[in-house]
């Protein structure tokens, strides 16, 4: 049965489903603001627990402690690799000072916006969650790098720190437990790059937002050339709980691998547009068409493109709806879980249109750097620009495909190499398109030609 | 470091660990291609031409041991699984590289299909063209069509100016951002920046004026397309046309190995020549685009001769003959003792000894000079003759260990290239140490800054000397005069000697710490240390004495005397002879009416104040030889045209007593001659002709009668020491355009303790104590771009200095004096107006004053420091 149909009548007649989807969590980690309204106020953040986490970690924790725990509840970093977040803290070369812990908060991955929702509306969360991870790692100054477009977000996370400040969770002497740490907001300037951890660095500290060359890494030479920390905002934003519920509590969610929850955004043609924390391991055909997450396609249409993690994941198709949403399952998908931005179009859309649109991102944003990322995302928007307004040719297939693969591989950071995801993707899983697409220019042309007034007649 | 062994093509190398991949390649003739990539600069992988695949030995994760093929032989893998820049991998044992394999290729058209993509093939009108890396490699490496539609490329306005000598093509600039690190990290002129992103990304420069660099044309030579071409040459000739010929720039005393690009006879380029003795492979703007003074339209043609008010036409017999007949005359009349003789120390050593012949040997006089005869001049030292950096020093060589410590001496605008050698020291992990009265660029690159009080270098390195030796700190007692020199000093403690420099006696305690601790030492003392007498140069060589700094390669002292070949004027006696005047004194001698007559050879006296201006118009004759009518020459009875340095051959010899050998690279335009033949032909007509017939016997004359120059004969001068790992043909992309050295390296002289074996004697100090001076002093500081005759018809025109005056701030406010505004500095000598800087680092009670064409110096200042009454001026 086409999935469309099956949530027409669902959400039609509010009817038991043939699937049987798993209910909703009633009780969230990171989107709290869900369950508690006004979660953002201090007020309300502290007589909901807030900051006794921090507390019970300055006065009862060493930050060797709190690594562990982190360590053992399995956390893994939402900024899209996935990697174990005790582990990379525990990366901090011994006696080397002063450290920084950086909080990305660029999200500018397309289809992606959990972050902004955080700082918005539970932003006290995830600075507890800083000042505990910036304990943890034992340093002093912590900077919020917020993407320059989310000014509202941004004035609210700036505000939730001052509130934070003159309630003594932040500043000198924590809580009377000797240790001091500042917060500083930081806006970009609107550059998707500037999220990649090295580019971040560069942009904080006032220069042009390009990738460093790696190695050194950060945890070794990061910011101002000190041993550095790079966390996303749903990464901190997980902390507060894993300390206060425990590894244990922690790990009942999710699979042993992908162990928690995850906020994944989800748009595209879907009902219900928007962001909804899961368990790991959800299936994607849950996330699109429960009612209470995606809410099925709109206009009853069928699902075509799953972009599953964020412009730079490969795509999947309907076939795939079943893959439990957790980093190794859509690895063996072929794809990545990336951003948790799930994007979901349905017949609508031509891959065409799709990969051309996607690499114009790409091309906007790269950086400038190196080659293949700079002259190979123009280069594959030029060709299929002409491609979808009528002006392919036979050559531009094995064209493309040469492109992407002088690019693959070569690119000085991902940002290059994610370019070459979404055309490799569309002429994969859609080469009869291209096809299509050529045909029609050489049909349109001999049209042309066939109209055109001779210059000359006799 | 210890070695690694790998293997690239097959071909197995041993190289130090650390090396990246592709300097190891070259060492087995590999080439991998690069763009980015620049052996000088710090490799940032960006273009990525240099792809390559990388096979490392596979470690089983659980044994730790490496999986094994079933023949026994380590099991590989590709490393990353993709393909690996070779520029920004370094090399690990066992690691095999492949440089030519079906994906390296594709990669290797793929960015060279990109690169093109945004590039606008104008290589028909491309200075580049026929010696660009782009074009090269992709004859070699590249694609032969393009499958990126013409009119899909990006378009900027075609070049616009960076600055007054480079203009910068954004079409043709594949942002490989070498000329930024270039300017970043080897010249420390961070003038130059991106701006933008993607495919828009471009560069800019940031300065005011734009791209403010004494380096900016290195930046045309590694820029691997023509995105950068220099206002001097743009469109004057294509490269295949051009014959370089290889010559030492005389501008300053690095003494620079460039080569004249001729095309038939006219000049076309200056590029520098390779040599790491020297120059590595730059040279500074002065020496690039300061040359078009040889094709001045005002050069003097022919010689003339003084007719009542009219200096006439002559035939050269004519014009030798008036000059050794009115030379003669005053001789006969006034004796010898009536004649003076000075010549520039930018001639070469065969002029020098002609010079010495004529003047000493003929006629007799004792009065031979090299300096100019104003306030600025240098005294003559001898601390770089016997405590002078030892014969196989190479400062490329010098780093971690290695201080550096300038006294009185600004390199910028005395011998440009100095920066670039002694940044390369401290980026090598070497330090530097600064001692001036005032700030100067380098004290950006110092690990320490010392700031003394006008003219009191010497009592800082007096106070140095006195702690040490009080200190009892281990010290050499190679140097002899040591215990003279303790007793020199015993009146003084280092406290009041450091009070006497203005300096906090913790200062001078933590530099002395420094110094002694330093194993290698190079001093370098500049203009305005040499200058004060022989206080500072005496003080340097006591602080070499005392703390071993000679007599070992990476030791030493260098001075910056003045002029492309000061050392070689000194050596061959261009100095004051026995009873004889110093350039200075002329003036006066002449107003007494001791000196009658004269012969100037490249120097320009009368532009130095009304004194020396009014004693040349009061001589009874005067011979000049120069290239320009000069103030001077309108004062003459004979006016000899010289040629100019690409119409001669000769020998120079640089600060760091390296004798190098300069080509001819045309007949001079007007048959002007060399000084040399000019001397020698005013020898023939008074009857002592030495008989030479080319430059190079001199040379070899000089190198069987001076001893120290026994080795510098011309033929040795020509061997080429050093193997750079330069491959000719592939030179253009990893090194840039400047030259091979093909033409021979030069010879370093060896000190005296060299030669005769023993130890240099330590000259007695007078202690500097009095209490640091009150009022207010001018320092008489060097300019680079001074305008004086160099900069005819050159690019950098617009750069030249004007005279004016700088101030501190606080001074600026006491006198209420905002930039640009007048200054009037009034002297025991007389009064001056100059337009104000501010210095934003410059001490209350210290003003600068430029030298600097049209400032007559020597109206106000009496030496290099002068006390002086500084008020506003009138507007
Ligand atoms: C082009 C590019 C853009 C990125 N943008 C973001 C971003 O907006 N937010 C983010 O958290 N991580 C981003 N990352 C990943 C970061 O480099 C980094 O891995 C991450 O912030 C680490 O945090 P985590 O360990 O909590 O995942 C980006 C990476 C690349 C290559
Ligand atoms: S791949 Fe290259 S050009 Fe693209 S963003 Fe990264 S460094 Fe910049
Ligand atoms: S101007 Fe030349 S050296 Fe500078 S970035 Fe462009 S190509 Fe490279
Ligand atoms: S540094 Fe001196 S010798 Fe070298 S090019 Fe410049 S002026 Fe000439
Ligand atoms: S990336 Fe290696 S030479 Fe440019």
């Amino acid at each position: 049965m086409a999935p469309s149909q099956a949530i027409f009548s669902r959400s039609r007649a509010g009817q038991e489903s043939e699937q049987q989807f798993m209910p909703p969590l009633t009780e969230h980690i990171v989107l709290r603001d869900l369950d508690i309204p006004d979660i953002g106020d201090p007020e309300v953040y502290h007589r909901h627990g807030g900051y006794a986490a921090l507390r019970t970690v300055l006065t009862e924790k060493t930050p060797a402690e709190v690594v562990a725990l982190v360590r053992d509840a399995g956390l893994r970093g939402r900024g899209g690799a996935g990697f174990p977040t005790g582990v990379k803290w525990g990366f901090l070369p011994k006696d080397s000072y002063p450290r920084y812990l950086l909080c990305n908060c660029d999200e500018s991955e397309p289809g992606t916006f959990n972050n902004h929702q955080i700082i918005d509306r539970n932003p006290h969360q995830l600075i507890e969650g800083v000042a505990i991870a910036a304990y943890a790692i034992e340093c002093h100054t912590a900077y919020i790098y917020v993407r320059g477009e989310f000014a509202a977000g941004a004035r609210t996370l700036e505000r939730a720190v001052a509130d934070a400040y003159r309630r003594g969770y932040l500043g000198q002497n924590i809580m009377g437990s000797g240790y001091d740490l500042d917060i500083v907001v930081h806006r970009g300037a609107g550059a998707y790059i500037c999220g990649e951890e090295t580019a971040l660095m560069e942009s904080l500290e006032g220069k042009i937002g390009q990738p460093r060359l790696k190695p050194p890494f950060p945890a070794i030479a990061g910011l101002y050339g000190k041993p550095t920390i790079i966390n996303n905002v749903e990464t901190l934003t997980n902390v507060p709980m894993i300390i206060r519920h425990g590894a244990a509590w922690y790990r009942q969610y999710g699979t042993a691998k992908s162990p928690g929850t995850k906020v994944f955004s989800i748009c595209g043609h879907v009902r219900r547009p928007g962001n909804y924390e899961v368990p790991f391991g959800t299936p994607l055909r849950e996330l699109v068409e429960a009612d209470y997450y995606g809410g099925g396609m709109r206009g009853g249409r069928a699902v075509k493109i799953i972009v599953p993690g964020g412009a730079s994941s490969a795509w999947l198709t309907a076939d795939k709806l079943d893959t439990p949403m957790d980093y190794e399952s859509l690895a063996a998908a072929g794809t990545m879980l990336g951003s948790g931005g799930v994007i979901i179009l349905d017949e609508t859309v031509s891959a065409v249109e799709l990969a051309y649109k996607m690499d114009e991102f790409f091309k906007h944003e790269s950086c400038g750097k190196c080659t293949p990322c700079r002259e190979g995302t123009t280069f594959l928007v030029r060709v299929l620009h002409r491609m979808n307004h009528g002006g392919g040719r036979a050559s531009d297939i094995p064209l493309l495909h040469d492109v992407y693969n002088q690019m693959a591989g070569n690119c000085f950071c991902l940002l290059g190499e994610s370019a070459v995801v979404p055309i490799r993707s569309a002429l994969r899983l859609f080469p009869g398109e291209f096809e299509q697409a050529i045909e029609r220019a050489a049909a349109s042309a001999a049209t042309l030609r066939a109209n055109a007034i001779p210059l000359v007649t006799h | 470091m210890p070695d690694v062994t790998l293997i690239i093509d097959g071909r197995t190398v041993t190289v130090p660990a650390g090396t990246n991949i592709v300097d190891a390649a070259r060492t087995t003739e590999v080439a991998i291609p690069v763009f980015c990539y620049h052996p000088k600069l710090k490799p940032v992988g960006m273009c990525r031409m240099c792809l390559v695949e990388v096979w490392t030995p596979l470690i089983d994760q659980a044994t730790r041991q490496p999986v094994l093929n079933p023949d026994g032989t380590p099991k590989l893998g590709l490393m990353m699984g993709k393909l690996q820049p070779g520029c920004v991998t370094p090399v690990a044992a066992g690691m095999v590289v492949k440089t030519v394999t079906d994906k390296v290729q594709f990669a290797q058209r793929g960015q060279l299909e990109f690169l093109l993509s945004s590039h606008p093939l104008d290589c028909p009108v491309c200075d580049k063209g026929g010696e660009c890396p782009l074009q090269n490699l992709t004859m070699q490496f590249g694609p032969s069509t393009s499958r990126y539609d013409y009119q899909d490329k990006v378009h900027f306005e075609k070049p616009i100016p960076l600055g007054d000598t480079i203009y910068l093509d954004r079409e043709r600039c594949i942002l490989c951002s070498r000329c930024v690190r270039f300017q970043d990290d080897i010249a420390g002129d961070p003038v130059l920046g991106f701006d933008s992103r993607g495919r828009s990304w471009e560069i800019i420069s940031k300065s005011d004026p734009p791209f403010d660099s004494k380096f900016s044309g290195n930046t045309t030579d590694i820029c691997p397309v023509g995105a950068l071409t220099s206002s001097d040459f743009r469109f004057k000739a294509r490269v295949w046309e051009v014959r370089p010929v290889p010559v030492v720039c005389t501008h300053c005393p690095v003494g620079c190995n460039i080569t004249l690009d001729m095309r038939h006879d006219r000049l076309m380029r200056v590029m520098p020549r390779e040599n790491d003795f020297v120059n590595e492979i730059w040279n500074c703007d002065k020496g690039r685009f300061g040359m078009r003074h040889v094709d001045d339209a005002t050069r003097l043609t022919t010689p003339l001769v003084r007719r009542g008010e009219q200096l006439v036409p002559a035939s050269w017999d004519e014009a030798l003959r008036v000059a050794a007949q009115g030379l003669m005359r005053v001789r006969s009349s006034a004796g010898a003792t009536a004649l003076a003789g000075m010549i520039g120390a930018d001639a070469s050593n065969e002029d020098f000894a002609l010079f010495r012949h004529v003047m000493h040997g003929v006629l007799g006089t004792p009065h031979l000079d090299h300096r100019p005869g104003g306030p600025a001049d240098v005294a003559l030292e001898t601390a770089s003759a016997r405590f002078g950096v030892s014969s196989g020093t190479n400062l490329l060589g010098l780093g971690t260990g290695t201080l550096v410590l300038l006294v009185g001496a600004d390199p910028e605008e005395e011998a440009p290239l100095y920066v670039l050698r002694l940044r390369g020291i401290v980026a090598r992990g070497g330090q530097l140490v600064t001692v001036n009265a005032h700030p100067t660029k380098l004290d950006g690159s110092a690990a320490r800054v010392v700031r003394v009080a006008p003219g009191r270098e010497a009592a800082l390195i007096q106070a140095v000397v006195c702690g040490i030796l009080d200190g009892g700190a281990p010290m050499s007692s190679r140097a002899r005069g040591i215990d003279r020199l303790r007793t020199s000093l015993k009146g003084a403690s280092a406290v009041q000697l450091a009070a006497a420099a203005g300096v906090e006696f913790e200062v001078v305690r933590a530099l002395t710490d420094q110094l002694i601790s330093a194993p290698n030492m190079i001093i370098m003392i500049g203009r305005t240390g040499l200058a004060q007498g022989s206080a500072v140069s005496d003080a340097v060589g006591a602080l070499a004495a005392v703390t071993g700094a000679f007599g070992r390669p990476g030791s030493g002292v260098i001075a910056l005397n003045p002029g492309g070949n000061a050392r070689g004027a000194q050596d061959l006696g261009i100095v004051p002879g026995e009873g004889g005047l110093a350039a200075a004194q002329y003036w006066d001698a002449i107003a007494r009416g001791e000196l009658k007559a004269m012969l100037v050879a490249g120097l320009d006296p009368a532009t130095l104040g009304a004194a020396s201006a009014s004693a040349l118009d009061a001589l009874d004759f005067l011979v000049v030889q120069d290239a320009f009518l000069s103030d001077t020459a309108r004062r003459a009875d004979v006016v000899l045209p010289c040629a100019m340095l690409p119409e001669r051959d000769g020998t120079f010899t640089n600060a760091e007593r390296r004798v190098q050998r300069s080509r001819q690279a045309r007949q001079a335009p007007d048959g002007q001659r060399a000084h040399w033949q000019i001397l020698q032909g005013i020898a023939a007509a008074l009857g002592s002709d030495p008989g030479y017939s080319v430059s190079s016997d001199v040379t070899d004359a000089i190198a069987a009668q001076v001893p120290a120059y026994a080795g510098a004969r011309y033929t040795s001068l020509g061997v080429t020491a050093g193997d750079w790992g330069r491959q000719a043909n592939e030179s253009v992309y990893y090194d840039g355009t400047s030259y091979t050295n093909t033409e021979g390296t030069g010879v370093q002289l060896p000190t005296g303790v060299e030669r005769d074996g023993l130890p240099p004697v330590a000259a007695p100090l007078t202690p500097l104590t009095g209490g640091v001076p009150t009022g207010t002093l001018a320092v008489l500081v060097p300019r680079a771009y001074d305008g004086r005759d160099w900069a005819r018809g050159s690019k950098l025109a617009p750069r030249m200095v004007p005279p004016h005056v700088i101030v501190g701030p606080a001074d600026a406010g006491t006198l209420g004096i905002g930039v640009g505004e007048p200054v009037t500095l009034t002297s025991a000598r007389g009064s001056v107006t100059l337009p104000a800087q501010i210095d934003r680092g410059l001490a209350a009670g210290t003003v600068l004053i430029v030298d600097v064409a049209g400032f007559a110096a020597a109206d106000l200042c009496g030496g290099v420091i002068t006390s002086v009454d500084v008020a506003r001026g009138e507007a």
